[in-house]
């Protein structure tokens, strides 16, 4: 975290690492602090403007806007989390696989990742609403199967790279197993590129993930999520803009923020900007 | 006494921003025709000295002394400017990589009759650039010079490249030709034929040469006199000639005694203890004081002394080591 | 007199053009060289004569197409996979870039050990630090640096740290591969000392791959020059170099400095 801190050049990376910072505190402690029951609907306090009871006004249904903020942020970020991991893990189990076994197997997982590429999340999207019901896991679901590739890709060209480093040659020559291979060559000297990947994509998955709930495909109405929260809100804009000022506000400070330090680390961290 | 060609007087070279003084003090001249040498270790400041003082160098500037070309000083105020105004007439380059420095999707004679338009302003298209194209490739010693000047670069070796590189710099008949580690890429047989024909063309047309390299054998057998720089210092201008006989300035034998050259044996050969000292040093101390044999507390403490006449021969050691009898 | 320990015959290799990098292709053929017990031998050429492909076969880091590899008395080509694995702590090798050879997000001293680890566990951990100390003590370096990253480190010093790790295996016969060549000039008569010193306390046996004619004059008794993807000339590292008899041999001592 501190060395995070150290990475910042400027204010406005410093303002990036805060939200973000503040950001997860909130996806993990939010529901502690959220004033009001998050669905609990209240239609006589209905589209209440900002005030001392409700900081951010309440929804069309009379729910507190703060307090669905508060636990949305979990929703909307472990969600992302989620979909992080899962496509992280599998992409460069993928690629490392690839990189290493080499040749022909090689050349069609990549063949396969570029045609998987290819087709749009969104189709997915509906397809897996479709089959599973429109909800927050088929949104989830949709982004595992969309997203996959891309880390499969990434980690299959840095993994050749390293590969043709002299260091592989001289582990070789020591009789250095695939595993440790993996675990003390590989994964370490790739480290630096992901990290910098995953950071990037924070701000588009959770971005897609609040796109799919809004057009409807992704989380459903009642749910806190921000994606949601805006579409439930569309209907109040004129009297009510704070309905979908706030989630709207939200995403985009979270992914504007996860965006900026992703740029700062790929220029901190990514060995190609960086001398020798 | 004759004007110099090339007249460094305590120039000093600042990186831009952090004005970092990265190479500190160095007074040296160059007559016309003469071969000069310049060596030092990697990262010693050879090609930073010499690439801004051309105005080569967009991150560094002139942050002190004077530089006079054929006698007239340059002006400080919009320096870079002014050198620049040398390069492609008076002064060429030939550079250390024969791979980046041609354009790949130009002739070869494009690219010599473009470097004649430029200096001398022959037309692009006459029959006599051409000509005049097709002769210096051939002075060069690029067999088939009329085939040669319809092809492109990428279909010639390192070595045929780097003959390129110098048939562009010869064709504009500079008085100054600088060559900065110009075989570094190359083999030993092909470094050896590029060298010795380049610095043989210089010759015949009485040009000078800076032939700037790390490889001081190579420099002892190819150039007349050199300059050594260490930590961005000036340490020494010595002739070739008393290399390995005199008494030497202390960094220059102690390189010398490190390289295995021929006739020597185990026994000769000396390493120098410790890592070098990059570029940026500053003038407070000798930079070499930390590997040097002979160093006392005076060369921690004392300024260098500086080369301020440029004269011909020139120790910087503060003990007094190698100074020109 | 024993077997001797490397003995290449008719051995060849070819190599496809390779899109992008190079335009042509490339064939090491009739390649026959031996290395007996306790000779240092030098094999010079020009880039892109094959001298790394031969370190490489040499080292089981690459194939060969054709020809025998026979190591200390057996082919290599019949090796169990137990015998694999041994081999590779008896043959070891020292590339010449030092800033791509070590893994740079493993300390020096787990670099160093690594091989310990694998190819000596009874060693322990006590037993396997002593060794790492006594390695960085032996190639020069302060014997308590291995907790420190090989960016820390110079040219010359990952050099050290990479001769040290290739050592910590005991291995019979090092490969170098051109360990001086991108070295400043100071810090390569610094590694050239270390390496007679090596060769003068160890007794190893060594092949010293170099295209400085000089440096392999002057470590090696015996001498393979190649050019092209062949050996064109082979003897006493002082009569080669003093008299060749071939005209290519000839023509490289010529051009040197
Ligand atoms: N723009 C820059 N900013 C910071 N440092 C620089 C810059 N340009 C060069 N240097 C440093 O200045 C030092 C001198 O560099 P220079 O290229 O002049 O050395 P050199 O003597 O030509 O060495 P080589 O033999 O490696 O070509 C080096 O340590 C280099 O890292
Ligand atoms: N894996 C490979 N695939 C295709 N060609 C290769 C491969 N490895 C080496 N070559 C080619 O084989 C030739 C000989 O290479 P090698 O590395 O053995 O030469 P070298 O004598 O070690 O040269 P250098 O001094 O440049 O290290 C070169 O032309 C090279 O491009
Ligand atoms: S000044 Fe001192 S340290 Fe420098 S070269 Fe002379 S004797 Fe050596
Ligand atoms: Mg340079
Ligand atoms: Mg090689």
């Amino acid at each position: 975290m501190s060395t995070l801190w150290t990475y910042a050049r400027s204010n406005i990376e410093r303002t990036a690492l805060i939200v973000a910072a503040l950001v997860i505190l909130m996806a993990l402690f939010g529901g502690l602090l959220a004033p009001f029951d998050p669905l609990k609907i209240d239609f006589r306090s209905k589209i209440l403007p900002p005030s001392p009871e409700h900081w951010l006004g309440t929804d069309g249904s009379g729910r507190d806007v703060l307090s669905r903020l508060l636990v949305g942020a979990q929703m909307t970020l472990a969600s992302t989390a989620v979909v992080l991991v899962v496509v992280a893990t599998f992409g460069c189990a993928v690629g490392i696989f690839s990189a290493l076994v080499g040749g022909a197997v090689d050349n069609m997982l990549m063949r396969l990742a570029d045609v998987w590429l290819g087709f749009p999340p969104l189709i997915l999207a509906l397809g897996f609403a479709a089959a599973l019901g429109a909800s927050l896991e088929a949104a989830i679901w949709a982004l595992i199967f969309s997203w996959w590739p891309n880390y499969a890709r990434l980690t299959r060209m840095v993994t050749v790279d390293i590969l043709s480093r002299k260091f592989i040659a001289s582990a070789d020559a020591l009789g250095v197993g695939t595993g440790a291979k993996i675990f003390r060559y590989i994964l370490p000297n790739a480290f630096d590129v992901l990290i910098v990947q995953v950071t990037l994509d924070i701000s588009a998955i959770m971005l897609a993930i609040s796109g799919l709930s809004f057009i409807g495909v992704g989380a459903q109405i009642p749910l806190p999520e921000w994606g949601a929260m805006i579409a439930d809100g569309r209907s109040y804009v004129a009297n009510g803009w704070w309905i979908v000022l706030a989630p709207g506000l939200m995403i985009f400070l979270t992914a504007f923020s996860f965006n900026i330090i992703g740029d700062m680390l790929r220029r901190e961290l990514d060995p190609t900007s960086r001398r020798r | 006494m004759t004007v110099p060609l090339l007249e460094l007087r305590d120039v000093t070279i600042a990186l831009r921003g952090s004005n970092r003084r990265m190479v500190t003090g160095v007074g040296l001249s160059v007559s016309v025709g003469e071969v000069f040498g310049v060596v030092g270790e990697s990262g010693s400041g050879k090609t930073l000295l010499t690439r801004t003082v051309f105005g080569l160098q967009d991150d560094t500037y002139l942050a002190g002394g004077t530089v006079s070309f054929a006698g007239r000083t340059l002006p400080l105020d919009g320096y870079m400017k002014a050198a620049r105004k040398l390069l492609g007439g008076e002064v060429g380059f030939v550079p250390q990589d024969p791979y980046s420095s041609l354009n790949p999707t130009m002739r070869v004679g494009e690219q010599i009759t473009e470097a004649l338009y430029l200096a001398k302003r022959m037309p692009m298209n006459g029959t006599a650039t051409r000509q005049a194209a097709i002769d210096v490739l051939g002075e060069v010693g690029i067999p088939e010079p009329e085939l040669a000047f319809r092809q492109f670069p990428d279909q010639f070796s390192g070595g045929m490249r780097q003959r390129i590189v110098f048939a562009i710099a010869l064709a504009q008949d500079p008085k100054l030709l600088i060559a900065d580690e110009p075989t570094t890429a190359l083999d030993a047989i092909t470094q050896r034929r590029v060298i010795e024909l380049m610095l043989d063309r210089c010759r015949t047309r009485g040009m000078a040469v800076i032939l700037i390299s790390h490889n001081l054998e190579l420099l002892r057998q190819s150039v007349d006199r050199l300059a050594v720089l260490y930590g961005g210092q000036l340490h020494n201008i010595a002739e070739t000639a008393a290399i390995g006989h005199h008494t030497i300035h202390p960094y220059t034998e102690a390189l010398f005694d490190c390289i295995p050259s021929k006739g020597k044996t185990l026994e000769d050969i000396r390493a120098i203890r410790g890592e070098p000292a990059g570029a940026g040093f500053g003038l407070k101390g000798c930079a070499f004081a930390s590997r040097c044999r002979y160093a006392e507390p005076i060369c921690v403490e004392s300024d260098l002394p500086l080369n301020s006449a440029a004269q011909n021969g020139f120790t910087a050691c503060l003990l007094g080591r190698g100074a020109p009898q | 007199m024993s077997a001797p320990l490397v003995m290449l015959q008719d051995v060849a290799k070819s190599f496809g053009r390779r899109l992008l990098v190079q335009n042509r292709s490339f064939t090491l053929s009739g390649i026959n060289i031996t290395v007996n017990r306790g000779e240092v031998v030098g094999i010079l050429g020009e880039s892109g004569s094959g001298k790394s492909t031969v370190a490489n076969i040499i080292t089981r880091l690459t194939s060969y197409d054709a020809g025998s590899y026979v190591y200390d008395g057996r082919d290599v080509s019949g090796y169990l996979k137990s015998e694999s694995f041994g081999f590779k702590s008896k043959v070891q090798i020292v590339f010449q870039d030092p800033y791509g050879s070590l893994n740079p997000r493993v300390t020096v001293a787990d670099s160093i050990g690594e091989g310990i680890k694998l190819h000596q566990p009874q060693l322990g951990k006590t037993g396997r630090e002593a060794r790492v100390r006594q390695l960085l003590d032996e190639v020069g370096l302060p014997p308590d640096c291995g907790d420190r990253y090989p960016r820390e480190f110079s040219g010359g010093q990952r050099q050290r740290i990479a001769i040290a790790r290739a050592l910590a295996v005991e291995p019979e016969l090092l490969v170098c591969d051109e360990p001086l060549s991108s070295l400043d000039v100071s810090i390569q008569a610094q590694v050239l000392e270390l390496f007679v010193k090596l060769i003068r306390e160890r007794h190893l046996t060594i092949v010293f791959i170099s295209h400085d004619v000089n440096v392999v004059r002057l470590i090696c008794d015996r001498v393979y020059v190649m050019h092209e993807g062949r050996i064109v000339e082979e003897g006493r590292a002082h009569d080669v170099l003093t008299h060749p008899q071939n005209e290519y041999t000839e023509r490289l001592l010529a051009a040197v400095y």
